[in-house]
């Protein structure tokens, strides 16, 4: 049984928003990445695996059960909103402990620890505390009945850079004693870092799953020329090649395909450089998003 | 509430002193303006007479309390964003309406008896002569069952809210308008049908004194009202989308 399972999931918001026809399995155990631009459909997404937003067809599953017929099932779940609001007038300690009983245990040393591990002050008032600090509140929230499944949505937006790091060796501890973890961000870095299988959401449809292994091993090459005289684009006019940008003697391309094929083409110019490099996940990703025309 | 039943009730000394005088003087205000007021010349000079008249204006200001908790209670989560906190929770929709629900008519009922023992308090401290405690009960009585009606109703209508911003407006609008409703048609024709249309015209505190109960039909209305507004309110809520926070 998958821990997340979307099938045809659909969800219109009149013509132009929403998503549809998503298909989705998440593993137990897994780190699972889902990306896209801003307003792509990630959020309606993750709602509506939540029971946050009804679907128009299809279904969202969690642990094999829909959110809205079993409430019950969130018991086993963490979640951390992209942006987060708490009770104003609250401290930070009791909007934990509030927050701990609905999970009917006790997490007072669970939420100690984590505030430790954050630097989070358990006194203060959720008002007088920073976008940052909130967001720890927030994480702590998220964590503190140690959830089966952990959902984040852009998770790291507000929090510095030490923090971030702090956050993401929590989220990895999490993951080794069990935790599923779904993470979406328009943020590739740190997706690359973590996860162990992405999937590509544009306008609404997932474009394309992968597990990091083949998307970073194989498959694709950064290459990047320069020759003596300038470079014909039509040499360049290959099977698996994208992102293709020439600046008279320079190119450099995405390749994905035979690497004999495409060096045959290259010894056709005179070369004064060459490398063929990794390409990160951002120019994987660039390729997957510009614009068809 | 209780400062202007404290208002009402200490002129009751004077007024029950010229009561003669005082019918008069009201007596010369034209029939449809005594309706509206809820002036009832007949016992005017009794203090419940004088009190059920004060009444009105009370319940106007509980009515207001009352929608003002109703469409709150359930808007306050998507009002202060706190929604995705909720809502993510291992608890039933169903189960939050219920508890906001309870709260909320704990909240009246408690409000109702610290009202009830004030003004109790007070018109015994300015008597001059018994009343029924049982008709002042039946009378107070009647603000609970107002109020309830406008619970159910603000939360009824907040539920058809995307994104309500502020609260004060809707239920001072509805109240309001419920209100001046009530007060201009009581006094024009088919008053029986009409009074159907404003929730403050179904308890008339001069029938309560007359009869010492209620009227049915007006009693079965209240109670529909309430359990149509209150089921409207769970199965629109329970079906909402609850959109991300901008």
């Amino acid at each position: 049984m998958s821990v997340i399972e979307l099938r045809n999931l659909t969800k219109r918001y009149g013509k132009a928003r929403g998503i549809s026809d998503v298909n989705l399995q998440v593993e137990e155990g897994e780190i699972f990445g889902f990306i896209g631009p801003n307003g792509a459909g990630k959020s309606t997404t993750i709602r509506t695996l939540l029971g946050l937003i009804s679907p128009t067809s299809g279904s969202a599953t969690l642990f094999g059960k829909s959110c809205t017929t079993h409430p019950e099932i969130r018991k086993e779940l963490g979640y951390l909103p992209s942006e987060v609001f708490y009770y104003d007038g609250m401290r930070v300690m009791d909007l934990l402990q509030y927050s701990a009983s609905f999970y009917k245990k006790d997490c007072t040393k669970r939420i100690q620890e984590l505030a430790e591990r954050m630097d989070l002050d358990l006194k203060k008032k959720i008002d007088d505390l920073s976008f940052g600090n909130k967001k720890k509140v927030g994480i702590v929230q998220g964590l503190l009945h140690e959830p089966k499944l952990i959902l984040l949505d852009e998770p790291t937006s507000g929090l510095d850079p030490l923090m971030q790091q702090t956050f993401f060796e929590l989220i990895a501890e999490e993951n080794r004693k069990g935790a599923t973890v779904f993470f979406s961000s328009h943020i590739l870095s740190e997706v690359q870092k973590m996860c162990s299988r992405v999937a590509f959401i544009k306008e609404g449809r997932i474009i394309k799953q992968e597990k990091m292994s083949d998307l970073q091993d194989n498959n694709y090459k950064k290459v990047s020329l320069e020759a003596k005289s300038a470079i014909d684009p039509a040499a360049l006019d290959l099977d698996g090649v994208s992102n293709l940008e020439l600046k008279g003697t320079s190119a450099s391309f995405i390749f994905k395909g035979s690497l004999n094929a495409m060096l045959q083409r290259i010894t056709a110019f005179q070369l004064t450089n060459i490398s063929i490099v990794e390409p990160d996940l951002e120019e994987i990703f660039l390729h997957y998003y510009v614009k068809e025309d | 509430m209780i400062a202007l039943a404290a208002l009402y009730l200490s002129i009751y000394p004077s007024v029950a002193s010229d009561a003669e005088d005082f019918k008069k003087l009201l007596g010369s205000y034209p029939e449809s303006v005594r309706a509206m007021l809820g002036i009832d010349l007949d016992r005017i000079a009794s203090i419940l007479g004088l009190y059920s008249m004060v009444f009105s204006i009370i319940v106007l200001c509980g009515a207001i309390q009352a929608m003002n908790l109703g469409v709150s209670i359930l808007t306050k989560e998507s009002r202060e964003r706190t929604a995705d906190f909720l809502l993510v929770k291992p608890v039933s929709r169903a189960k939050i309406v219920s508890s906001k629900l309870v709260a909320a008519v704990l909240i009246l009922i408690a409000t109702n008896l610290v009202f009830y023992a004030a003004a109790f308090l007070i018109a015994n401290g300015v008597k001059t002569e018994d009343f029924s405690a049982k008709l002042f009960m039946l009378i107070h009585l009647t603000l609970f069952f107002v109020q309830l009606m406008f619970l159910a109703i603000g939360m009824a209508s907040s539920v058809f809210f995307a994104k309500l911003r502020s609260v004060l407006p809707l239920s001072l609008g509805v109240v309001f308008g419920l209100y001046l409703i009530g007060a201009l048609l009581a006094s024009g024709e088919d008053k029986e049908l009409i009074r159907f249309i404003s929730p403050f015209k179904y308890f008339e505190p001069s029938y309560v004194l007359a009869h010492a109960g209620y009227e049915t039909p007006y009693l079965i209305a209240a109670a529909v009202i309430i359990g149509v507004a209150v089921a409207l309110s769970y199965t629109v809520y329970l079906n909402k989308d609850v959109h991300a926070v901008s």
